[in-house]
């Protein structure tokens, strides 16, 4: 199990992946969408240490995050959005969904300098709810009635970004790729 | 007027019956939007109009090799390797028009 | 020329347009109407109508308008343009083409067009064209960054690196403001020139480049890992090393990242301690981490392997972690190695017995231990399906509950050969968790192996949507699930009914037209969007997309159907009765024929009545776009085929073209030709087949039989052909 970028041949098996596991599925197209628009914000755990049947053979996906930047962003805040996330129920446990999301969401302060990034979850989905507010720090916003197409709620979640700025910064200071200010030379 | 804004994909998605499949939905319905193309407007036109055409005054077209090739080739080509026509001719003039060396070469492993 | 038309009538012509635009098709035909009352011989107005129609799945019609439209008005660019579009539309590219071109010969200065045929050339991946476009469109604007980028695209596609990199370092010197950091545009676009200066080998410039031009790109990572690939291959090992320890900092479970930083640290292949410590920092400073614990089970030996192996499945064990056994399979090809997991999960369990009074929650790891030994007497290297069923019953007896478990029993039974029993243990885990997709996938894969194609879609619908029309079936070609339809198909193939089985097989085929398809939109989205590196990758892959196993494994089926239909031609569901003769066939094309041209009249007619006497209720349906219907649901026209060869050429072609390296594919392409008496692409399978296992039994056959038929075949052929075959078969085994 390996945990890397998403790369456009990857699609494929990711969207088998996701029709394995999830109810919500797309078309190929949404996926390239997705790495066309954002190449830098999705991941993929790989099971590397499949022997290949043939020269051919794609790598095994087993878990992946499939994120964005919202397009218009209602409050005017740049942010990003997961729109899939899912490990191979053979694969759990080893810490895969986190390990994606927190390389997703480094990205998005990075690249895009979102502020926060937003998810929706099934409010029956207590393995998943657990992981984003317990494990990863996520609140939750609201709650969309029947958002699912079989009429099941999801809870709108949010996780502020600011802590991984601020670790950016504290990094660049140390690395002296910063001059300090008044500000945050602190005293 | 013109009807080439018209150019406008055809997605035949099956109607969207939840939030989750609208917002994908709309999301490739806009791809091949057009229009938003304002200028940057930080370039010096006239020094990019120069440096354009110096640069595609050099460029170096392939060279073509000029060689013979006989239509009974090409037509032999065509039947037995089921090659179009610029396959066909292509390959023979990759192999000096000489058909039997296009045969014998067409016949390796490629890989 | 377009003909002019008076005021009124122009706007209604632009009014044809945006309804064109918006899908409001039945307005947009109201209105060409009106124009076509006072001008029946509008070209403009008659092609547009003839778009119209096209966008309402009247193809045939459609063309034959912008034909007509064509004929009274040779010289408007407007009608090529929209002859253009149709064509482009119905997928025949070449076509599409021609047409542009003629349109922008009338109308040179149309930005429209000239976009048009640019996004055609580079979806067909005539490069050198699209240089050309592309460079007429950056001199009508240079004020564009994207059409800069473009250009250099088009260079880079075509093989001209040096030109590619010269375009870009030209926009970058006429630009009179630098642009701001936080400009997402330019930090790609220096990234994508740094990759083509790497691209001509020039490291140490590409090295030079990014570390001053790209310090601040805004993908840090692409910027880290280039950086040390860089200085890695300039041999300036103590950087490099430094490079990757930063990476691995970033993301410690990337497997690329240790492999980088062990390569320019100077350890000798045989020091696995030395190696080993690499990994153990990163296993301590992370203790989530899994690469630093696993990855050294590779290359560690004897009783380095045995306690890092120790060490690493008591921590799976006492996690639970389910993939265990999936992550060290691998290992199976070292027979030490595989004797020595087992082992070592067989202490764990003896450890744990003796410490149970103490642990309060040993069930957990006892469990896995169970379970990992389970799947490795499952494993084919390690069978021995007896003892794998004790200890998955021993697993199922601690946690009755678990799927996982569960799901190996299913497995071990199937590798017995029970597949109804390993069918109804899978469905008996489903229902342990009926709210998790993947072990109703499971389930129905297992049903679908047992030849159970209706239960397993009934299965299935438990997660597909309930409200698609047609079922479950219509929801999974719509999501393009191609397990399902191969899995399905060849339940079907197995079953007898060549026809559902090929049907599936040629859904998946058109499933990949539909992904190559994909692409198109995308030529003109990522320029906009200024992500070029990823649409790059992006073209690289579909060039080859047909090279996925989805595909080889489809249309091998489909191959082998075929040539099972061509030996042995059968009255498939009935609908090729076996003294079916050619005459016949084209009587019955013709009358299919007939009656598909009257029913698209009568749904004309109707349509047409519909919109005159209620024009509110057209209101609701008009942006609904239709749905093509399919007109042969159950693959009876596919099985009834008069020519099954030529059909199995169309999923031959890319097999061979896309994975020559695939011997099953070069079998399959010989049985093929040598009944087409296509005997040189026959002979080319055969050397190629040859050339990956000069002792395949069926490999073998077939050069024997190929010696036999050309004896026969020989003389007939033209003397060139002959004398390449005959200095060619030399090579090839006979008897």
């Amino acid at each position: 199990m390996d945990i890397r970028l998403l790369r456009p041949s990857d699609i494929p098996l990711i969207q088998h992946a996701n029709l394995e596991n999830l109810p919500e599925n797309y078309f190929l197209k949404y996926y390239l969408y997705h790495a066309l628009s954002w190449p830098q914000l999705s991941y993929v755990a790989v099971d590397i240490s499949r022997p290949p049947k043939t020269p051919y053979d794609y790598p095994k996906i087993v878990g992946y995050v499939l994120a964005k930047m919202e397009e218009e962003p209602t409050d005017g805040v740049q942010h990003g959005h997961i729109t899939s996330l899912s490990v191979m129920r053979t694969h759990r446990r080893l810490g895969i969904a986190e390990k994606l999301m927190r390389q997703s969401q480094q990205a998005m302060v990075e690249t895009f300098n979102a502020q926060y990034v937003s998810l929706h979850v099934r409010v029956s989905n207590q393995a998943a709810i657990h992981l984003y507010r317990n494990t990863l720090g996520f609140a939750t916003e609201k709650t969309e009635a029947k958002y699912y197409a079989d009429g099941e709620d999801a809870f709108c979640m949010k996780l502020d970004l600011s802590f991984i700025r601020d670790q950016i910064k504290k990094e660049a200071l140390e690395a002296g790729e910063l001059e300090p200010t008044k500000e945050n030379a602190g005293g | 007027s013109s009807a080439a804004a018209a150019d406008i994909d055809e997605e035949t998605q099956p109607v969207a019956k939840s939030a989750e499949d609208r917002k994908a939905a709309a999301a490739l319905s806009k791809l091949d939007a057009t229009g938003d193309e304002e200028a940057a407007g930080h370039v010096d036109h006239e020094a990019a109009a120069n440096a354009l055409s110096a640069i595609f005054g050099t460029d170096n077209k392939k060279e073509v090799k000029k060689v013979k090739v006989d239509a009974a080739d090409v037509a032999l080509l065509v039947e037995e390797l089921e090659f179009s026509k610029p396959k066909a001719t292509e390959l023979l003039k990759a192999h000096d028009g000489d058909a039997v060396k296009a045969l014998k070469a067409y016949l390796q492993p490629g890989f | 020329m377009p003909q002019p038309l008076s005021t009124r009538e122009a706007n209604l012509f632009r009014s044809v347009i945006r309804h064109y635009e918006d899908k409001q098709y039945k307005r947009g035909l109201k209105a060409a109407e009106q124009i076509l009352k006072k001008h029946p011989k509008h070209g403009d107005t008659m092609s547009m109508k003839a778009l119209i129609m096209n966008a309402q799945g009247k193809t045939e019609e459609a063309f034959a308008l912008a034909k007509e439209a064509l004929k009274v008005d040779m010289r408007s660019h407007i009608c090529w343009h929209v002859y253009g579009i149709l064509y482009r539309t119905n997928k025949n590219f070449d076509e599409a083409i021609k047409a542009y071109k003629f349109a922008l010969k009338l109308e040179p200065e149309s930005h429209q067009i000239q976009r048009d045929l640019a996004i055609l050339q580079v979806q067909m991946r005539d490069y050198p064209g699209y240089v050309q476009s592309r460079f007429v469109m950056l001199k009508a604007r240079p004020q564009l960054r994207q059409n800069w980028t473009a250009l250099a695209i088009a260079y880079h596609l075509d093989g001209n690196l040096q030109q590619a990199e010269n375009i870009l370092t030209t926009y970058e010197k006429s630009i009179t403001t630098p642009p701001p950091k936080t400009d997402l545009e330019n930090s790609e676009a220096l990234l994508y020139k740094n990759s083509i200066i790497a691209e001509q080998g020039e490291i140490e410039r590409a090295l030079e480049h990014l570390e001053k031009d790209c310090k601040n790109c805004l993908d840090r990572v692409a910027v880290m890992e280039l950086r040390a690939r860089y200085l890695s291959e300039l041999g300036r090992k103590e950087e490099a090393a430094k490079a990757y320890r930063a990476l691995l900092d970033r993301n410690p479970d990337h497997s690329d990242y240790y492999k980088g930083l062990v390569a320019v640290l100077d350890l000798a292949a045989d020091d696995e301690a030395g190696l080993k410590a690499v990994y153990d920092e990163y296993a301590s400073k992370y203790p989530r981490c899994d690469a630093a614990r696993r990855l050294p089970l590779d290359f560690l030996t004897g009783d380095g392997f045995r306690t890092s192996a120790k060490a690493y499945l008591t921590l799976m064990f006492d996690k639970g972690v389910p993939s265990t056994f999936a992550n060290l399979k691998h290992l199976y090809s070292d027979s030490f190695k595989k004797e020595t997991l087992p082992e070592i999960a067989e202490e764990y369990l003896q450890e744990r017995k003796s410490s149970e009074a103490a642990s309060s929650d040993s069930s957990k790891g006892e469990g896995a231990a169970l379970y990992f030994l389970a799947q490795h007497y499952n494993y084919y290297l390690s069978r021995d399906l007896d003892k794998a069923l004790e200890y998955v019953e021993k697993a199922i007896q601690l946690d009755p509950k678990s799927v996982d478990f569960q799901m190996t029993k299913a497995r071990i039974f199937k590798h017995q050969g029970d597949l109804a029993k390993a069918s109804e243990a899978m469905d008996q885990a489903r229902l342990l968790d009926v709210k998790d997709r993947y072990i109703n996938s499971k389930a129905a894969k297992y049903q679908l192996r047992n030849d159970e194609n209706e239960k397993a879609l009934t299965t299935l619908g438990l997660f597909t949507r309930a409200e698609t029309v047609g079922g479950p079936l219509v929801d999974l070609v719509d999501m393009q699930a191609m397990w399902f339809l191969t899995e399905d198909g060849e339940t079907w193939q197995r079953r007898g009914n060549v026809g559902l089985a090929l049907k599936r097989f040629h859904t998946i085929f058109n499933i990949f037209d539909i992904w190559q398809e994909d692409q198109f939109d995308f030529h003109a989205f990522s320029l906009r969007k200024g992500q070029i590196r990823a649409y790059v990758e992006m073209i690289r892959w579909e060039d080859k997309i047909r090279d996925h196993p989805f595909y080889f494994r489809a249309a091998l089926d489909a191959v082998n159907i075929y040539l099972a239909l061509h030996d042995k031609p059968q009255g498939a569901n009935g609908a090729n009765g076996s003294e079916g003769n050619g005459d016949d066939a084209a009587e019955k094309k013709k009358a299919a024929k007939k009656a598909k041209k009257e029913a698209q009249k009568a749904e004309r007619e109707a349509a047409e009545r519909a919109l005159k006497q209620d024009p509110n209720k057209q209101k609701a349906k008009e942006t609904e776009e239709p749905k093509k219907k399919d007109d042969d649901p159950n693959g009876t026209k596919l099985a009834a085929t008069q020519d099954p060869l030529g059909d199995a050429m169309k999923f031959l072609g890319p097999l061979l073209e896309f994975s020559p390296k695939n011997i099953e594919g070069q079998i399959a392409g010989f049985e093929v030709y040598v009944r087409r008496s296509k005997y040189l692409p026959a002979l080319r399978c055969l050397k190629a087949a040859l050339a990956l296992n000069k002792d395949h039994p069926k490999v073998l056959e077939q050069a024997s039989k190929f010696h036999k038929v050309i004896a026969n075949a020989l003389d007939s052929l033209s003397p060139k052909v002959q004398e390449v075959i005959k200095a060619e078969l030399s090579g090839v085994p006979d008897g």
